[in-house]
């Protein structure tokens, strides 16, 4: 084992000055030779005919060069790619296109597209593009869309599910038959958005000497857009480059296969030159997800054992789009039931189109809803049962000793210490002090509550048959001058997680940090790869570069025994000096090694085979694709989890809630970078809790989006969220390098539950409980207004 | 047949100093400081996250005053003196103490909100050179960020105002 000088420290970013000076590039900030810009025209209707569209006021503008409607695409432009085809998991699958063309399914729906020598020309010539809508019945309400008389979102189909999906296990049934209580409750999660600070830019420039084309792109997975756009363009890939330059965040936003990527490269190739789009806030608020209804049962044993969980819900996935999006439900129901034993499984997925713009990829990826329809009704069941949150949730948890654990649903659980790390949460946030002094502060008029979250979260993922794959690879490069270059498959969606590939491969070669640079995001000098997704670039892209720093470790190794005349065994190179245990006295620089490695070939590195490069994959155990008995199969390695708890105040005037306190126990494994572990930790609480307090999207009656802005939409800000105390707990993975498990996507389950079990805490007393979200301000206040005329009306 | 449309020839003379750097061109007058920042002087480390005031990664200093350019017409700066990130370190390309806070407390992830993080932290520690834990969550209300959750951005400023309480430097 190689020492680990950098391993699991707070290391920082290398090329962290260029962030704060404003010299780190974004995607927008690049402009090329003649910069073109594009400007889209979007449907105003959430359903209509397309009768006609009237190109030419537009093209009439001086410093138009073209524009194009949906049947002009179509004469050029496939069908996109589905990033993961409903059609593979047995649902309805249709032909997803650039623009729309005799119709348009969704309020947003790219029509039309113009393109200028300026932004103001193009949007200014867009306003003069003439389409006649003829606007036809919509939906966007997920029950009225299974309704018989429904309007269907895509002709064609025999109704509105792209699948109904039974994750099922054991008997549900004859356990709700024995059970002494069934607790039930209806869990409502309304649609929200990603939204990083950065929105999608597409920058693509033909080369005509090539045939071909370069897409900047904020774009979290390079290789795989490029498969679908050459499927879209008929351009094959080796005439496509994607280049992903630093991203301004992503959380799935910026997975691919979003009608903009291959319409503009479309109009590079037609224009032949350097076509920009850059999404503004409306058009990024169009993208949601998360929208689920879960009816949730459990049925209870006198003690508070669970026996079974009945979990029929409802996804609104909105029209059907390209990008992962709808896939987020199926996981829904594949992380049932998260951290608890229980064999008895009845849930049923419905995934629902209506007319709303299509999801796509929501940090969590379905994973968190589980976490908060489970925790919402174990709470529920706590209340009924006058238990304990706490005690009835360890009541339940699988035990550290049976792991590894296979669920009802067919996922192996790694390792875990679920009532380990909820034990950690429940002290940090002083959970018993405020149980105490509840009474007493409700007694003085203050309404304050503690709640708690767990969360499973399943992590590097492999879906078979689709471009989301288990593995990655990396290749490390040691130059004569002995600097290091690490060339990963796996790109950084913002989260910094080159700092600690650098600090594995650090360590593994035994040179000091700064020697090493990390490249990512471009299909032409990266080996291929997949990407960022599914809290996996730690897991792959680490564990991928680990094993290439380890191969060339090898012959540098080598080389330096050579040159040094000592056994290979007795090298030790650490943070850039080589050493002998047979030669005490003497020792080389690794930068001296290199250089004899590549320069004596014939002689003392004639041992080894140049040059010192590498390329590896890492393709962690535990994923199966080979179905089970019964037809499962566990496509995860790795299973990171965390207890989240929340102690909020409530002003019974208003409604309006205060956190005061949040706590995190966090188990991803091995933490690398204990810094960008909190980073991802208190990232995605913010995100559980700007969901649950403020972040709505809303439509009007027509299927019309409402929110438009940060206005409208209202994210967290910093006087929104309190002091995050973060706490590690953890147990390794068996089968990733050194027990890492992902750290990217967990939390905003478990924050969320955190957050509306607390509300509904520090309402109890009132007899208030509130599980149609969010829990904003008017809906407390409603709800206490309810609970205190009932409470008049039965005094009087 | 290629029609001129009046709207998009109209100009303004704008004349400012960016950066320390004189500024004088026509420009159109509805264009936005933000857009004459990154498009006419490729000063790209100012960002675009919203375009209607909300999120302030677009936020620079307009005489010694933090403002949000993406709402703020370039045609109102005139004559005055626009400092953006790229302007804030020394001459030298010494980095403004506040830069440096968030470098050593690793004040950002992605990167993307955090110019306007620094602007507001410095017109923050201007104001109140020791403050505290509300004023400094107070002053980065008009920030957004969706990476950190913000605790290490105010462990950031945290760190800047004790630098320059230790180094009792109390100016700009």
């Amino acid at each position: 084992m190689a020492e680990q000088p950098y391993i699991g420290r707070k290391e920082k970013a290398p090329d962290r000055v260029a962030f704060v000076s404003g010299r780190a590039h974004f995607s927008s900030d690049f402009a090329f030779e003649g910069q073109l810009h594009a400007h889209i025209i979007r449907s105003p209707h959430a359903a209509a005919k397309i009768r006609s569209v009237d190109l030419s006021g537009a093209l009439k503008v001086s410093g138009v060069k073209i524009a194009i409607d949906g049947a002009g695409a179509a004469e050029h432009l496939d069908p996109i790619p589905h990033h993961i085809d409903p059609i593979v998991f047995g649902g309805r699958t249709t032909d997803l296109f650039c623009l729309a063309q005799d119709h348009t399914r969704y309020f947003g729906e790219p029509v039309a597209v113009v393109v200028a020598t300026d932004k103001r020309t193009a949007q200014y010539a867009a306003s003069r593009v003439v389409v006649d809508y003829e606007p036809t019945a919509s939906v966007t309400d997920a029950d009225l869309a299974l309704k018989d008389d429904a309007p269907l979102v895509v002709l064609g189909w025999d109704d509105n599910s792209i699948m109904q999906v039974p994750f099922c296990g054991g008997d549900a049934e004859a356990a709700f038959k024995d059970a002494d209580h069934i607790v039930k409750t209806q869990v409502r999660v309304h649609r929200q958005a990603t939204q990083p600070i950065e929105t999608r830019t597409y920058n693509a420039i033909w080369d005509e000497g090539g045939q071909s084309i370069t897409l900047y792109a904020s774009a979290q997975n390079p290789h795989p857009m490029r498969f679908a756009l050459a499927k879209t363009l008929r351009m094959p890939e080796n005439r496509l480059r994607v280049i992903a330059p630093s991203m301004g965040g992503a959380f799935g936003l910026k997975m691919h296969s979003h009608p903009e990527e291959a319409l503009i490269c479309l109009l590079a190739k037609l224009t032949k030159g350097a076509v920009k789009w850059t999404e503004n806030r409306e058009e990024c608020l169009l993208i949601g997800g998360r929208e689920q209804t879960h009816d949730i049962e459990f049925a209870l044993r006198e003690d508070g054992r669970i026996l079974a969980i009945r979990d029929h819900f409802l996804a609104n996935a909105g029209a059907p789009g390209a990008t992962p999006g709808w896939g987020m439900a199926f996981l829904t129901g594949l992380t049932m039931p998260g951290p608890y034993d229980v064999g008895n499984l009845d849930v049923w997925a419905n995934i629902v189109v209506t007319n709303k713009p299509p999801w796509s990829a929501c940090r969590g990826f379905g994973k968190e809803i589980t976490a908060l329809a489970l925790e919402l009704c174990m709470d529920k069941a706590a209340r009924e049962l006058g238990l304990d949150p706490v005690e009835i949730r360890n009541r339940n948890f699988i035990s550290s000793n049976d792991f590894p654990k296979k669920t009802a649903t067919g996922l192996i659980y790694d390792s875990g210490d679920y009532a380990g790390a909820l034990a950690k949460t429940v002290e940090s946030i002083g959970y018993y002090d405020v149980k105490r002094n509840q009474e007493k502060w409700r007694g003085e008029g203050k309404y304050i509550g503690v709640g708690l979250g767990y969360e499973v979260t399943p992590e590097g993922g492999a879906l078979p048959g689709t471009m989301v794959a288990g593995y990655d690879t990396s290749t490390v490069k040691v130059d004569p001058g002995g600097s290091v270059t690490i060339l990963t498959g796996v790109t950084d969606p913002g989260g910094g997680n080159r700092i600690g590939i650098a600090q594995i491969v650090a360590d593994e070669l035994g040179v000091a940090i700064e020697a090493i640079r990390v490249l990512q995001g471009d299909t032409q000098t990266c080996p291929y790869g997949f990407g960022n997704y599914s809290g996996r670039s730690l897991i792959v892209g680490g564990g991928s570069a680990a094993l290439a720093a380890q191969d060339i470790k090898e012959k540098i190794v080598k080389v330096a025994a050579a040159l040094m005349e000592v056994e290979e065994g007795s090298i030790k190179i650490y943070r850039g000096v080589v050493t002998s245990s047979a030669k005490p006295e003497s020792e080389l620089s690794f930068n001296e090694v290199c250089y004899a490695a590549y320069t004596r070939a014939y002689d003392v590195a004639a041992c080894i085979e140049q040059p010192l490069e590498a390329t590896r994959t890492f393709k962690p155990g535990l994923i199966s694709h080979l179905p089970d008995e019964q037809g499962k199969i566990n496509p995860y390695p790795s299973y990171s989890n965390a207890a989240y708890a929340a102690v909020c105040e409530i002003d019974p005037g208003t409604g309006v809630v205060k956190l005061l306190k949040f706590a995190v126990t966090h188990d991803c494994g091995k933490a690398i970078n204990p810094v960008l572990v909190e980073g991802q930790a208190c990232g995605a609480v913010a995100f559980g809790i700007g969901g649950m307090m403020g972040e709505e999207i809303v439509f009007d009656e027509g299927g019309r989006q409402k929110t438009r802005n940060f206005e409208d939409y209202v994210m967290p800000r910093a006087a929104d969220v309190p002091e995050i105390v973060m706490k590690h707990h953890d147990s390794p993975n068996p089968v990733t390098f050194m027990g890492l498990k992902g750290a990217g996507e967990a939390g905003v389950g478990g924050s969320a539950a955190a957050v509306v079990n607390a509300v509904n805490d520090a309402l109890a007393h009132l007899g208030v409980e509130i599980n149609d979200l969010p829990v904003t301000a008017p809906r407390i206040w409603s709800a206490i207004q309810k609970a205190q005329s009932a409470q008049k009306a039965a005094e009087s | 047949m290629s029609e001129i449309h009046e709207i998009l020839e109209e100009t303004a003379f704008l004349q400012c100093k960016v950066n320390g750097v004189s500024f004088e061109e026509e420009i159109h007058p509805s264009m936005s400081l933000l857009d004459l920042l990154r498009e006419e002087l490729k000063l790209t480390g100012t960002h675009m996250g919203c375009m209607t005031g909300h999120c302030g990664a677009c936020t620079v200093s307009v005489d010694g005053r933090i403002i949000k350019s993406c709402i703020t017409p370039a045609a109102s700066v005139q004559r005055k003196k626009v400092i953006t990130i790229e302007g804030l370190a020394g001459a030298d390309d010494s980095l403004h103490p506040v830069q440096e806070a968030f470098c050593e407390a690793s004040g950002f992830q992605c990167g993307y909100c955090a110019p306007g993080m620094v602007f507001s932290t410095v017109e923050l520690l201007n104001e109140h050179p020791d403050p505290s834990d509300a004023q400094i969550r107070k002053a980065l209300t008009g920030n957004l960020c969706r990476c950190t959750g913000y605790q290490s951005i105010v462990r950031s400023v945290r760190q800047a105002a004790n630098q320059k309480t230790a180094s009792g430097d109390h100016s700009e």
